[in-house]
């Protein structure tokens, strides 16, 4: 029966005009800046200050231009240059050990947290859910304080081991094993005589596959876009800067917004070449996102997301 | 269902182990102390973690808050009481700093909730490629989060060069610093930059709520002669308040610790905003500014405490914790 009246849904009614109409609006808003932001990065700067290059400039485009661009943007720095790079790779090198270890760290806890009988699990439990929706900027200055007391401010590894600490890959594993592993198979386990962590090496990890890409996937990205903590941490050290508050330095080098710093540079970073390195940046994260699509969108474990 | 939040686990819960049932009854104490020393021992990672980038920091940030700060003629600490509290909520800026933040509350919230939940239901509305294709274009602004985000914003707010130039010179502004110094922009503008990098990741997570909602449910409202406006309205929506209720939360609590638009927008506009206009950038002066680390550990104690309560109601009102409780 109503399946019977699908097909007359299916007609373009009003309310249908509507919605899709809404949708393909909001759509565009947000399609519009970005495929105009990109092409920016092909443009050249006496086109875009001149305001030729028609519709968002896509007139403009050239791969000369990006040439251009990239030796002003590699040109920054001391020297010769070569800072961007350099930031990149201290992006990838806490990025990815942060996401290493924050596997590393959640995938057994939240296995325990799930499936194993100990003093105080739910207060552990209760502490991750708590640090989980507590937005990170809030600790940053603490954890400042911290490794400043260890002296040890404007190193790498410090921000690489706190970015190592996410509760929110601690709390998708523990509902991970919540949802696939059945108290029975470690019982079963247990009575064929397996230790508590060799259960957990030989049965729980091979099935873990999803949760891990999901952990790996999410602090990747948290560890990629944060800003405030290698604000903190890292300012003071020009050479060991990760890409995010790197691109920052090279928005404070620009003629654009500051005259006077850009006049005592080599290299001129006008609009192209700043969203010529904000596109770049973005490529790790646009990569992982493609690789990571499968596991993303069969978990609905994707809309626990943290704001 | 529609209390549930998240992806909470089925039914496998912990509840029938914690009676004394015939195969725990058989267990002997020393295996269950073996099942704790595994735990322990699987858990130790993430403690120690926990305790490095959490519970030390807010510990040791009690610890300084305690203290005075060290002066040019004074430079041993000694313990200072309240004094650091009372430094920063006397500062002058502390109270605009909050007033700051709810000028952008009250414009964004109200929007972002009407905007998550209107077009999560649009897209459940809409199933099929069109649907997923719209949700997947709705999330991409989220994942440029951060700088990435930001440095578009300058692109679009700059009106040499934007391509709503036609605004902003209608509006009457020809600079960036221009649109970002006239007083009643700011808001509306970090309004702008958190709509469009927050709003599509908690479609996403709104959806999934609406997706839980049985198909058997939605049928028997059709055959009851519901159209899409009285689905959307009577049922999706009741359904899913527990979830609203949680991206309103999260995203009060987000807005609490706004740094990075305001500390970066003054740079643009070359520092003609107030520095400290939001109160994560008070904290960041008291530490990097003035060197005063009692008061800006003070600051994010404050701030903490503020953000924990929202934490808490998350917690505890939505159900992420509640499942567990019997």
């Amino acid at each position: 029966m109503a399946a019977a009246e699908r097909p007359r849904r299916g007609q373009w009614s009003a309310g249908r005009i509507a919605r899709v109409a809404t949708m393909l609006f909001v759509a565009t808003i947000i399609i519009f800046p970005i495929v105009g932001f990109i092409a920016m990065a092909f443009r050249d700067n006496a086109n875009v200050q001149a305001g030729t290059d028609g519709f968002l400039g896509l007139g403009g485009v050239s791969w000369d231009n990006v040439v251009y661009s990239w030796s002003q943007v590699n040109g920054f720095g001391p020297g010769e240059g070569g800072l961007f790079t350099r930031w990149m790779m201290n992006s990838l090198f806490v990025g990815i050990g942060g996401a290493v270890l924050a596997v590393l760290a959640a995938i057994p806890a939240g296995y325990a947290m799930a499936r194993l009988r100990f003093r105080f699990r739910r207060a552990v439990l209760f502490v991750t859910l708590v640090t989980m929706v507590i937005p990170n900027t809030v600790l940053v200055i603490p954890i400042f304080l911290e490794v400043n007391a260890v002296d040890a401010v404007g190193e790498l590894w410090p921000v690489l081991v706190i970015m190592g600490f996410f509760p929110f890959g601690a709390y998708l594993s523990y509902i991970h094993f919540m949802t696939t592993m059945p108290i029975e198979l470690v019982e079963a386990a247990r009575i064929d005589g397996l230790g508590e962590l060799a259960i957990f090496f030989q049965v729980a990890t091979p099935i873990s596959k999803q949760a891990i890409a999901l952990v790996a996937f999410f602090s990747f990205v948290a560890n990629w876009t944060n800003f405030f903590l290698p604000l903190a941490l890292l300012s003071s050290n020009q050479q060991n800067k990760t890409i995010s508050i790197g691109l920052q330095e090279l928005i404070g080098a620009s003629p654009l917004f500051n005259p006077t710093v850009a006049a005592g540079l080599d290299v001129k970073l006008y609009m192209p070449q700043l969203a010529l390195a904000t596109s770049i940046s973005m490529i790790p994260l646009l990569v992982l996102f493609i690789c990571a699509q499968r596991y993303l969108m069969r978990g609905q474990t994707v809309g626990a997301v943290k704001g | 269902m529609n209390s549930k939040m998240i992806t909470l686990p089925k039914d496998t819960e912990v509840k029938p182990r914690r009676r004394p049932q015939a195969p725990a009854g058989r267990r002997s104490s020393s295996l269950h102390g073996r099942e704790a020393r595994g735990a322990w021992i699987l858990m130790s990672p993430y403690m120690v973690l926990l305790l490095v980038a959490g519970v030390i920091p807010i510990a040791y940030a009690f610890v300084i808050a305690f203290q005075t700060p060290p002066t040019p003629l004074n430079p041993e600490v000694s313990f200072g009481g309240l004094e650091s509290f009372t430094t920063v909520v006397t500062d002058y800026r502390f109270l605009d700093t909050f007033a700051n933040i709810f000028s952008v509350l009250v414009v964004w919230l109200p929007i972002m909730l009407v905007g998550i939940i209107g077009l999560a239901l649009l897209i459940h509305a809409s199933p099929g490629r069109f649907g997923s294709s719209m949700r997947f274009i709705y999330y991409i602004p989220g994942a440029l989060a951060g700088v990435a985000n930001f440095v578009l914003w300058v692109y679009l707010l700059n009106p040499a060069q934007s391509p709503i130039q036609g605004f902003w010179h209608a509006l009457g502004f020809t600079t960036i610093k221009a649109v970002l110094v006239s007083p009643s922009n700011l808001p509306m503008i970090l309004t702008a930059m958190l709509l469009f990098q927050g709003l599509g990741t908690w479609i996403l997570v709104v959806n999934g709520g609406l997706n839980n909602i049985p198909d058997e449910v939605l049928e028997a409202a059709e055959i009851d002669g519901a159209n899409a406006w009285h689905l959307a309205w009577h049922i999706k929506l009741p359904m899913i308040r527990a979830w609203i209720g949680y991206a309103a939360l999260m995203n009060l609590a987000y807005g609490f610790q706004l740094f990075l638009e305001p500390y970066l927008l003054d740079q643009v506009a070359s520092n003609a905003l107030p520095d400290q206009w939001t109160p994560t950038q008070l904290g960041y002066a008291f530490a990097f500014s003035n060197y005063n680390f009692p008061a800006a550990a003070a600051m994010s104690i404050i701030l903490l405490i503020i953000t924990l309560g929202i934490g808490l109601l998350v917690v505890f009102r939505s159900g992420l914790f509640g499942k567990e409780e019997h």
